[in-house]
């Protein structure tokens, strides 16, 4: 089995967000990178999958500016990916997702994929735009919110369920395809100290995409104004508690009749 | 030139849904020509519900087999709908089906796009869209140029649009033949979602989750009665779902789902960051936990410390009697 999965590095959770000079994006003067979110789930997918078919390998890919693109992918290699791919984003900072999606499949159109795997979402712009996208731009069948995804060798197809609003759907379907995943089936390993020494000499393909000018261009990056923290319902019963709690969010929260 | 705006319509219950009807109020408030389209077994009878809002003119791609198909099955009926209608915009509701269309019709109509949104706006050279990012903690505007925008909503982010009754003008599609890759995937079952009587977790306007506070599964039912009283869906942390109380699909955060109801009631629930980036974008939320240092009462508008196991039964007591159930 040829897996794929692309990835996005995505600022530190722990990230404290601010406005870059222009107005336009984050600063990501000082910000930590990370492999995170749906995406890190989608390597130990992608991982579990290599482990549970005999012969398979993956290949992870990743579409972004020096030097932090580079880095997730070594965080791949250190986790068990067996080689990697670095898109430039060099020159496109539109943050747009198609053109994201449009500069991976360039790439994708040219290695052997059985499946392509990614997160539904990346943790930072979260439009969940690419795996649909993709899907499109590889004329195969694509499908994002994914859970419990299997490998049926005896039907040669991927099982798996998506849970959507209107229920949770039930699939079968042959390679090749693109899966947007929505959790694998255990939480993502770390990867171990030999592992990441060792990846940090690992070769990673490097490849420019073909210019394509943005159709979604950033114009603003705000920050809410900050919580202040819960206003504290006073009380001597709970009784009152909940009378007092009822009255402000109908009568100043205005949220239910 | 600028052409119409396609509303892509959702069945549920044989009914246009939620987030459609969102979608026709925002494409309406455009001000531009509005059309609608909607694929699948119950597009004929569904279609005619567009024209109760002033959308009357109406594409159907009326065939059961775009409901069992991949997602991808609609683009090519959606796509022949854009090329006779001239359109300029689509316009999808804020539910996972719809923000795959839009990502698929970003190429096959090379179109510029964005999910999530909570604000458009026409401008000179295309549509101004602002979205919500990094899990609520930033906002981004984005301006999409060129000739053809996809746009797929964040749910409960547009009111429902006023009725406006008119006669629909019905136009039948044809779906075609399905692409031999589509085709070959085949959707073997769909099951309920996993749920109480309630609405669903994404679509509710009212969330009640429960956390470890809770201290075991036979206590969550306080969470369940306080959710039926508010007429809310139920949600838990992931402590709940990992320690088997719940199903997964109840999980609300960063691994599970991420909501933005109007009204978010936490209870039990410490406040982990993983928690915090699936509800944070709630309009209002209320936390109800023992511990008055838990960090959920950073990010809460309204807070009841105290004991969850007196406060709760209270609170559903008095919700129940002041909405006269």
């Amino acid at each position: 089995m040829e897996i794929v999965v692309c990835v996005k590095p995505v600022p530190d959770a722990e990230t404290r967000l601010r406005a870059a000079a222009d107005g336009k994006t984050l600063d990501a003067e000082g910000v930590k990178f990370v492999l995170a979110g749906y995406d890190e789930s989608a390597v130990e997918q992608a991982l579990l999958l290599k482990e549970s078919i005999p012969g398979s390998k993956v290949h992870a890919i990743a579409y972004g500016p020096a030097p932090r693109t580079e880095e997730v992918l070594r965080a791949a290699i250190a986790l068990g990916c067996d080689q990697a791919t670095w898109v430039d984003a060099a020159g496109d900072s539109s943050g747009d997702p198609v053109t994201a999606a449009r500069a991976l499949a360039g790439v994708l159109a040219g290695v052997p994929r059985d499946l392509v795997l990614l997160g539904k979402q990346a943790g930072d712009d979260e439009s969940g735009i690419v795996p649909a996208a993709l899907g499109q731009l590889l004329g195969v069948p694509d499908f994002s919110c994914v859970v419990d995804l299997r490998w049926d060798p005896a039907g040669t197809r991927f099982r798996f369920q998506r849970p959507v609003e209107t229920g949770v759907e039930s699939w079968a379907v042959p390679t090749p395809l693109v899966i947007g995943l929505q959790q694998a089936w255990n939480d993502p390993r770390t990867a171990k100290l030999p592992a990441i020494l060792k990846s940090r000499k690992a070769p990673i393909g490097r490849t420019t995409p073909a210019s394509a000018s943005a159709h979604s261009l950033p114009e603003k990056f705000e920050l809410p104004p900050p919580r202040t923290g819960a206003r504290l319902i006073e009380y001597k019963t709970p009784q009152e508690a909940a009378e007092k709690l009822v009255r402000v969010l109908r009568e100043e929260a205005k949220v239910f009749p | 030139m600028t052409g119409p705006t396609v509303v892509v319509g959702e069945v549920a219950d044989g009914h246009l849904t939620g987030p459609t009807l969102e979608a026709i109020g925002v494409a309406r408030a455009l001000g531009r020509p509005t059309v609608g389209f909607v694929a699948g077994a119950h597009a004929r009878s569904a279609g005619p519900e567009f024209a109760r809002y002033g959308v009357l003119e109406v594409y159907v791609a009326d065939d059961a087999r775009l409901d069992s198909a991949p997602g991808g099955a609609r683009v090519g009926p959606l796509r022949e709908v854009l090329a006779s209608t001239g359109a300029s915009v689509v316009l999808a509701g804020g539910t996972t089906n719809g923000r795959e269309l839009v990502g698929r019709i970003a190429i096959a109509w090379d179109a510029a796009a964005a999910t999530g949104v909570t604000e458009l706006a026409a401008v000179e050279d295309g549509v101004r869209v602002r979205r919500p990012i990094f899990g609520g903690r930033a906002t981004e505007s984005r301006r999409l140029t060129g000739e053809r925008q996809a746009i797929a909503l964040r749910p409960h982010a547009f009111p429902s649009p006023a009725e406006s009754p008119g006669t629909p003008h019905l136009h039948e599609v044809s779906p075609g033949a399905l692409p031999a890759p589509l085709a070959a995937a085949e959707r073997t079952g769909v099951a309920p979602t996993v749920r109480g009587a309630g609405p669903g977790l994404t679509d509710a306007s009212i969330v009640v989750s429960g956390g470890r506070g809770l201290r075991g599964p036979e206590n969550f039912h306080l969470v369940e009665e306080l959710a039926a009283a508010l007429g809310a869906a139920v949600g838990a942390s992931r402590a709940v779902t990992d320690a088997g109380w719940r199903p997964t699909s109840f999980q609300v955060g960063q691994t599970g789902r991420a909501v933005s109801p109007q009204l978010y009631v936490a209870v039990g629930i410490s406040g982990a960051i993983q928690h915090i980036v699936g509800m944070i974008s709630s309009r209002v939320i209320v936390a109800i936990n023992s511990d008055a240092s838990a960090p959920i009462f950073k990010v809460a508008d309204y807070g009841v410390v105290g004991d969850l196991f007196q406060i709760v039964p209270a609170l559903t007591a008095e919700v129940r009697r002041v909405r006269g159930l």
